[in-house]
């Protein structure tokens, strides 16, 4: 990361983006009702979970004990890197230098990709066991919120694969676009780690 | 209400239009008005005549659903009838979508039509299927109790487990809008559609729990989902009333010369 901020002066790659100050919020402000609708969403499934674990709390305690703590901090430090990479990586783009900020982004995707691997690892070693989703209370959230949430890091790592596309194809990237990406990106990371202190840790 | 009187339309008519072509817009109105006289229709089916909204437990007794069955049988029959006779309004509201969808630029008709088709196989699951296995149910009150179960697993399980194309509905309707730079619909709509491909998703476990925030009558498949869909489809058809207004009147859809022609 050798490039210089201000950021917010050097973010005119596209002619006619006019972003005169930087009280704009990033990226297009549809993300952002996507971002509360998902919000809202995500806030359902934590109500459900924190009823149901209020009414089977000595299963949900003993249930948890069948989860790995140790993969899910792992799990939790790679995505959080990967948005570090992103970020990065919209800081490159706005900087101009558009190889590193594919650089980053390719290595965000990457610890993207390496989260959807350990996840099917979890997965996979759970189903081993025989907990499944039709196990009990709390293996049905554990199941449905991993999922969901599993879905999201999916589509965004087409995201991702789009930006990359963006920022190979010879001409000045959209920012916004970068930017549309990334805020989606922290999204799904941000709802991680609601996720993970919900299953993993709380006693 | 014809939508031709925005000055870009009345600017664009101005030249060399026929008379005939007055009209062009009158048909999609048409369409456009169908769209809450279905939903009208679709919230007396399925809320009051077939009771399907708020679906019935699916931890109901033999005993409970037979008595569910009896109890609303007059109501089941006017239900699918109202049902089967305007089922066929929503092909109306498929129609003028995929019009409106075939308008954007840089996407393929290929998600339009299969926008199109999408909607064709899911109206059967997601609408006709439930009303029709609960007045199954009613027309022979006295079959085999077992069989009237079958009957009311199968309505509600279609009714909120059809999933795969309604996930194909949402996803490429919300791929076009991104795609669009025309800008036929704003941004948020594809955002929003995406909500609609997660709450079809949620869904899944209906297959499996009886009971609790994931089963066919929970907080989050049936509730969450609902809400969303609602929200969704009052939002686009907003967004369509809107979309028909701007359209110039005389302008024909990208590759779709023969209407033009037989304009």
């Amino acid at each position: 990361m050798h490039a210089s901020f201000p950021v917010e002066e050097r973010d005119i790659l596209i002619p006619g983006r006019e972003r005169e100050t930087n009280q704009q919020i990033p990226g297009d402000p549809s993300i952002w009702v996507f971002v509360i609708g998902e919000m809202v969403a995500f806030s359902c499934y934590f109500a459900a979970y924190m009823w149901d674990r209020g009414q089977h709390h000595g299963l949900f305690l003993q249930a948890q004990r069948d989860l790995s703590q140790n993969v899910a901090a792992l799990n939790t430090l790679v995505l959080l890197a990967s948005s570090l990479f992103i970020a990065l990586s919209v800081h490159a783009t706005r900087a101009g230098d558009f190889a590193i900020a594919s650089r980053f982004l390719t290595l965000g995707g990457t610890c993207g990709a390496a989260f959807v691997v350990s996840k099917a690892f979890e997965w996979s070693s759970k189903l081993a066991q025989g907990l499944t989703l039709g196990s009990n209370a709390f293996f049905m959230h554990y199941y449905m919120l991993t999922g969901v949430h599993l879905f999201h890091v999916l589509l965004g790592l087409v995201f991702l694969g789009i930006l990359w596309r963006e920022l190979n194809k010879g001409s000045p990237p959209r920012a916004r676009l970068m930017e549309v990406g990334a805020t989606y990106w922290h999204m799904v990371d941000f709802l991680w780690i609601i996720i993970f202190p919900l299953l993993y840790l709380m006693r | 209400m014809t939508g031709t009187s925005t000055a870009a339309a009345r600017r664009l008519r101005a030249t060399k239009v026929p008379v005939l072509t007055k009209t062009r817009n009158l048909d999609q109105w048409i369409c456009w008005w169908s769209i809450p006289i279905f939903y009208s229709v679709f919230g007396l089916v399925f809320v009051y005549l077939t009771r399907l909204m708020p679906p019935p437990s699916p931890g109901h007794t033999t005993e409970q659903i037979i008595s569910f069955i009896q109890l609303n049988a007059t109501h089941l029959q006017i239900g699918i009838v109202v049902l089967s006779l305007s089922l066929g309004l929503a092909s109306l509201s498929s129609g003028i979508i995929v019009v409106q969808m075939r308008r954007m630029q840089g996407v393929s008709p290929a998600l339009a039509y299969a926008y199109l088709a999408a909607l064709a196989v899911a109206a059967l699951p997601g609408c006709l299927f439930c009303g029709f296995m609960f007045a199954l149910a009613a027309f022979r009150p006295d079959r085999d109790p077992r069989l009237i179960v079958l009957l009311y697993d199968m309505g509600l399980l279609s009714f909120v487990g059809s999933l795969g194309c309604f996930v194909v509905q949402y996803m490429v309707f919300a791929i076009a809008i991104f795609l669009d730079e025309r800008e036929i619909f704003p941004k948020w709509l594809g955002y929003m559609s995406i909500w609609g491909v997660v709450t079809e998703l949620l869904a899944i476990p209906i297959w499996i729990f009886r009971s609790g925030p994931y089963a066919w009558n929970g907080l989050i498949s049936f509730y969450l989902g609902t809400i969303i869909f609602v929200v969704w489809e009052f939002c686009l058809v907003v967004c369509l009333y809107k979309a028909i207004k701007a359209q110039p009147i005389d302008e024909s859809l990208q590759g779709d010369d023969s209407l033009a022609i037989a304009r």
